[in-house]
Parts: C-alpha cells; structure tokens; sequence
C-alpha cells in the first residue's frame, strides 16, 4: 500500500460502502437507505444487475437462461414481480426487474460505475479503508466507511478440472459462462461436463441445437421437473413444510416418486443425499431429451486423446466442442482472506450466519449461499439484518459489543453447516434452517428496546 | 414484514391475477404551464372501499394530487370498477394494491380510504410505502401489521368518527393523533369538505423532514 500512503483518504463518515451491483449489491443499498444510512456503492462495470445483465463484460449467462425457481419463490419479499409474469421468468424479464427495483427505489444515484475496488483494510474504530481502483490516467482514491458489505457474489470465477491430455485436444474447450449466446453449438458435436443447472440447461439446448449432444455426469443429482403434482415444484414442496414432520416425509415421497422413477429409468444414479440437501437440477426437459436419444449420457471423462474424449467405462466420444459447466468458486479478491475466516489454501469463506465476518464487526458478506431456493429473498433477509445491526450499533457502540456477543452466539448457533455432497457446493444450506436462523437474528436484533 | 410473515405467504396459494384498473394522471397532463413535475416528491396511489374504485378518485383528487406536482394513481382492486372480480377477502386485496404501488415509476405513498384504508394498512406492511395514508379507514385489522420501512403515517376521519373507539384503536396502533376533517366519511370525494381534508393530507405530505 505503499503507493497510497502519501495521499490522505476522503473520511465518509458513517457512510456504507457497498461492492457491487447486482442482485445483492442493489438489495443491500434499498436496505440500507431503508436504515438511514448514507451509501456508496462500487461496481467494476459500467450497467447494473450484475449476472443478470449480458451487457455486463463478464455476464456467465448462457443460451435461453430461465430462473429455476419459480416467481413467487424468487421475487424480492418487499417488491414482488408483475402477478402477470410467467412461473418461471427468463434472465431478460429478471434484469428488466432488478432495473426496474432500482429506478422505484431510486438506487442509481448511489452507484459508481467503472469503479473496481482493488483492496478494502480495517482501520482504527472498527471503520474501513477502501482503495478504489484508478481509471486509466487518474490516481487510485481512498476513502473511509463506516462500514463494507461486500456483494460481489460467486459466480464470477470459472472452475475448471483439468484432465490428463487436455492442453493438447484440438478442437474448442469452454467454460459455460463464455458461451454467450450458444451459436457456438449450432451444427457441433458438442460434449457438456457437469450434471448441476446450468450443465443440464446447456445439454437440452445443445440436444436441439446442436449436431449431437453427449452429457459428461460425474455424480446423481436430484432430478426435479419444473412442475410437480401441477404447481411450481418448489412451491409444492415448500407448502408441505406446514405439514407435520411424519406426514410431510410421506407427501414429499408421493410427490416426488414419478420424477424419481424416470431418472431411475434413464440410468441415473440415485444419489446419496436428500432432496434439499443441496440444489437440485430443476429440468423438466433434460430426461425427456434423454429418453428420445437426443443427449447421450456418459461417465465422468478419464482423459483427451489427440481429438477424442475417453470416458471412465471406456467408451470415447470425438467432440468439436467441450463446455465445461463445473460450476464457479467463490473469489473475493478486494477482501484479506483472514476476515473473511479463510485459512490455508480452502478458498471458502467461514463467516458468522454466512455473512458477518468472524473478525471485524463492521463487514459483511451478502448472497454468499446456495440455499437451494431463490436467492432474493434470502440477500433481502440477509441485508435487512446486517442494516438493522449496523444502525442498532451506530445508536449505541458501546451497548452493541454485548449485543455483537449475542447475535455472534447466535449466529454461531445457527451457523448452518455446509449439507452439500461435493466441493463445488461448499456454499448449500437448508433452506429452512437457515432462514429460520435469518428469523431468529432478525427477532433479536428487532427486539432491543429503541431506546 | 416480518420473516416469518413472508414464509407463510410464500406457503400459501397467490390470489388469481386480475388486470387491474389503474388510472393515472401526472402533472405534465393537467396542461398547466404553473404546474411542474416535482421529481424528488413521491408518487401517491389511492385507493378506496367503494365500488366505483379508481374512479371515484377521478373527480378531485387525482387533478388535485397533481397539481401538486406529483405523479398521482388509483387503483381499482378486484371487483371495483373496471377491475373484474376474482376470488380473495382483504388480502388479495392488499395484493392488488402492491401490484399496483410497484408498477409505478418510483416509490409510492399509498392513501386508502374506508375499507381501502385497511387493504392500504396491509400493503404497507409488505411494500415499503413512502408515506400511509388512512382517510375514515373502516373495518381495519384489529392488530394492523407494521408497516415496513417505517414510513409516516397519517391518519383522518370525519369529525363525527373523531372519538369514536376504532378510531382510537387505529390511532394508538400507530401511535399517531388523528386528524379530523369537516364532514363525515361519505363525503371525502365531493362533499363540502373534501377539498380541505385534500390540502391538509398534501400539506403533511409536504412536510418533509
């Protein structure tokens, strides 16, 4: 920071600095402003939206995006979607959303686009240091916040496996978030890798596009149909958790025994975990793809081979295209990786309830799980609750570092941990536990006296 | 809105979309070179108990609302007006008002009159109102909600209702005083008292801290 020192930092006051403008980032500024606190919010590139937007330069949507979690699900609690709209919205009906959530709560004006910060450093007071990257020709700026939250989500770097021999296979390999707008696929023989959405998602539009689709599947996903016994799966299965315990495991098996027989019936491996323990793949056209031939069903890949593809049971494969739809790993690179509880080379954060850092009290994480239901609502929990602790503990800082040990008890207690079966999906909690956490923060924080 | 209130909607079937009647007038239509467009004012939604819905705003208010500078709506909830009839009680009602309140350009303050003041009192407490409004509200919920957001409130009725025991349990829900009004609430469109009960609720609107 050398470079920096000579240069005395812009004080914010008690303003909060937000980093990013996608769904998090925008939901964390309404919540914010909603609290009474003066905003600053960075976002590297020039639109908001964030994944939603494909103008943004490193947008991962792929072909046909479509939200797998239906509306009512999905939308933000306090602003719901038009009851018009479709049960499943598509990417472009969601940006138009995240737009339109920004223009009625008038959060544009807070935002500073083409601002990436490079590095954000505690200072004394609980308060923040943060280096704002310089655009070409000016210095970098330093300001002090109040506060940070970071909102620049994890679906930005690509994770990809590496198999013996593919440096030197000839045609194109690609990670799913650099399809674009998959006329990449069309005519090719195409060779997707990873069973999660997005692998199933790009397979069917692959199956209809492209010359020939073969699906690479390492591991058995829970297969669910968009729609079960008529509703919005999720809805269906979410409304059975009124029920009690006993009954609710035997609805949930009626509901789930026909996909259940299909995906049998098209070869998948059962897999080992429940049905919520981690996001399930929400398709309803993928086995149907299957079953007509179309998408052509194969083991893990063993190695490339000059222009070949060998797979674990021995069959092979001559592919023109591979995607890789493995998935992304979280990566926050403005942020020590210590106050965010990362140690050693496991680049998975471990935060208090999955968003306040376990060191500093004035950082927080939001959008930072996969709950296996739509994420709106839980970055809108998430940020309501980190607003109302940051504005409880500007009333008063010296009663909030008793309150700090009790949501930190509380969040510990509630510290949900990881149900998800392989690496990629370090960030699944149960949907239900931790809202339930989310509600018992909230409660808390909710309940100390105004005064 | 509380977490767990939002869990049990999720949970519980959305009431059946309707097209809803929405009647807006800004104050670039009222053609008046005097009056402009003030866009640091929130816009203000109505809506009412009575069967006209929308309309019933059309006379006065809405010209009136705009005159002041604001973007100025009302909304006929399922049933009223030009809004077919669907299936729901009062919720599916406050649904429709929320529809309504988020296709506006910007935040809303919502002003609801008779049972509409309780429909309005319900989408407040899901939709961060800028403002509530509740004119001679009628049948109320016996606990209303807590709005989210923490918006003002407002709350007027006719001087014949101005001790009345809703009235004060209404008041003391939000621990606000009421403001009363010359007439009754019947009269609140077109009666002699209408247009002063208008520029008290814009003046306290006006009064922005």
């Amino acid at each position: 920071m050398q470079e920096y020192s000579s240069q005395a930092a812009y004080d914010r006051g008690e303003a909060v600095c937000v980093i990013g403008a996608g769904a998090a980032g925008l939901i964390a500024v309404k919540n914010l402003r909603e609290n009474g606190f003066e905003v600053d919010c960075y976002e590297r590139d020039t639109v908001l939206g964030g994944l939603w937007n494909p103008e943004n330069q490193h947008s991962p949507l792929y072909p046909n995006t479509h939200l797998v979690t239906s509306r009512s699900q999905t939308e933000i609690p306090d602003f719901p979607m038009p009851d018009d709209w479709p049960d499943y919205p598509s990417s472009v009906q969601m940006l138009d959303y995240l737009k339109r959530y920004a223009a009625h709560f008038g959060l544009a004006e807070h935002i500073w686009y083409g601002s990436e910060i490079s590095h954000i450093e505690p200072v004394e007071g609980s308060r923040f240091e943060v280096v704002v990257k310089p655009a070409a020709g000016s210095a970098a700026r330093r300001l002090r916040y109040g506060a940070v939250i970071i909102a620049t989500g994890h679906h930005w770097a690509p994770n990809l496996p590496s198999y013996p021999g593919q440096d030197l296979f000839g045609g194109t390999v690609l990670h799913s978030s650099r399809l674009g707008d998959g006329s990449r696929l069309r005519g090719k023989k195409v060779l997707v890798v990873g069973s999660g959405n997005s692998g199933v998602d790009i397979a069917c539009e692959a199956a209809v596009n492209a010359a020939s689709c073969v699906h690479s599947v390492r591991r058995g996903y829970w297969h669910l149909p968009k729609y079960l016994g008529g509703e919005p799966s999720d809805y269906a299965l979410a409304r059975l958790r009124r029920r009690p315990r006993w009954l609710r495991g035997l609805l949930v098996d009626r509901l789930l025994k026909g996909p259940r027989a299909l995906a049998d019936r098209m070869g998948i491996t059962p897999p080992d975990h429940g049905h919520a323990d981690e996001e399930p793949v929400r398709n309803g056209r993928y086995l149907e793809h299957v079953g007509d031939g179309a998408i052509d069903r194969r083991p893990e890949i063993a190695r490339f081979e000059g222009g070949e593809v060998f797979f674990t049971d021995g069959t092979a494969t001559r592919p023109d295209v591979v995607v890789f739809a493995t998935g992304y790993r979280p990566q926050i690179a403005c942020c020590p990786p210590k106050l965010l509880g990362i140690e050693g080379e496991d680049p998975y954060p471990r935060l208090h309830a999955r968003m306040f850092s376990p060191h500093v009290e004035t950082l927080a994480v939001a959008g930072l799980v996969e709950p296996g239901v739509g994420t709106l609502p839980i970055m809108h929990w998430q940020t309501h609750a980190i607003a109302h602790w940051l504005h409880i503990r500007k009333g008063d800082p010296e009663r909030a570092v008793n309150f700090r040990q009790q949501v930190v008890a509380e969040s510990a207690q509630y510290a949900v941990e990881s149900t998800g079966v392989s690496s990629r999906h370090r960030l699944a909690v149960d949907a239900e536990e931790y809202l339930a956490g989310l509600g018992r923060i909230i409660d808390t924080l909710e309940q100390e006296p105004a005064q | 809105m509380s977490l767990q209130a939002w869990v049990r909607r999720t949970r519980t079937p959305e009431p059946a979309p309707v097209e809803r009647e929405v009647i807006v007038i800004e104050p670039m239509d009222l053609l008046d070179a005097e009056i402009s467009d003030d866009p640091e004012a929130s816009p203000v939604l109505c809506c009412t108990g009575e069967s006209a819905g929308a309309s019933a705003f059309n006379a006065l208010w809405l010209k009136r609302i705009a005159g002041s500078g604001r973007h100025a709506a009302a909304v006929s909830v399922r049933g009223q007006g030009n809004t077919p009839a669907a299936p729901g009680g009062p919720d599916a009602c406050a649904h429709d008002v929320v529809q309504a309140a988020t296709g506006l350009p910007r935040q809303a303050v919502l002003v609801g009159h008779g049972r509409g003041a309780a429909w309005a009192a319900l989408a407040a407490a899901r939709y961060p109102a800028a403002a509530l409004v509740l004119v001679a509200p009628r049948q109320m919920p016996k606990q209303p909600p807590k709005p989210v957001g923490a918006p003002r409130v407002l709350l007027a009725v006719g001087e014949a209702d101005a001790q009345s025991k809703a009235t004060q349990a209404v008041a003391g829900a939000y621990g606000v005083a009421p403001l009363t009004f010359a007439g009754d609430a019947a009269g609140v469109f077109t009666g002699p008292g209408a247009e002063g009960l208008l520029d008290a609720i814009l003046s306290w609107l006006g009064n922005r801290d």
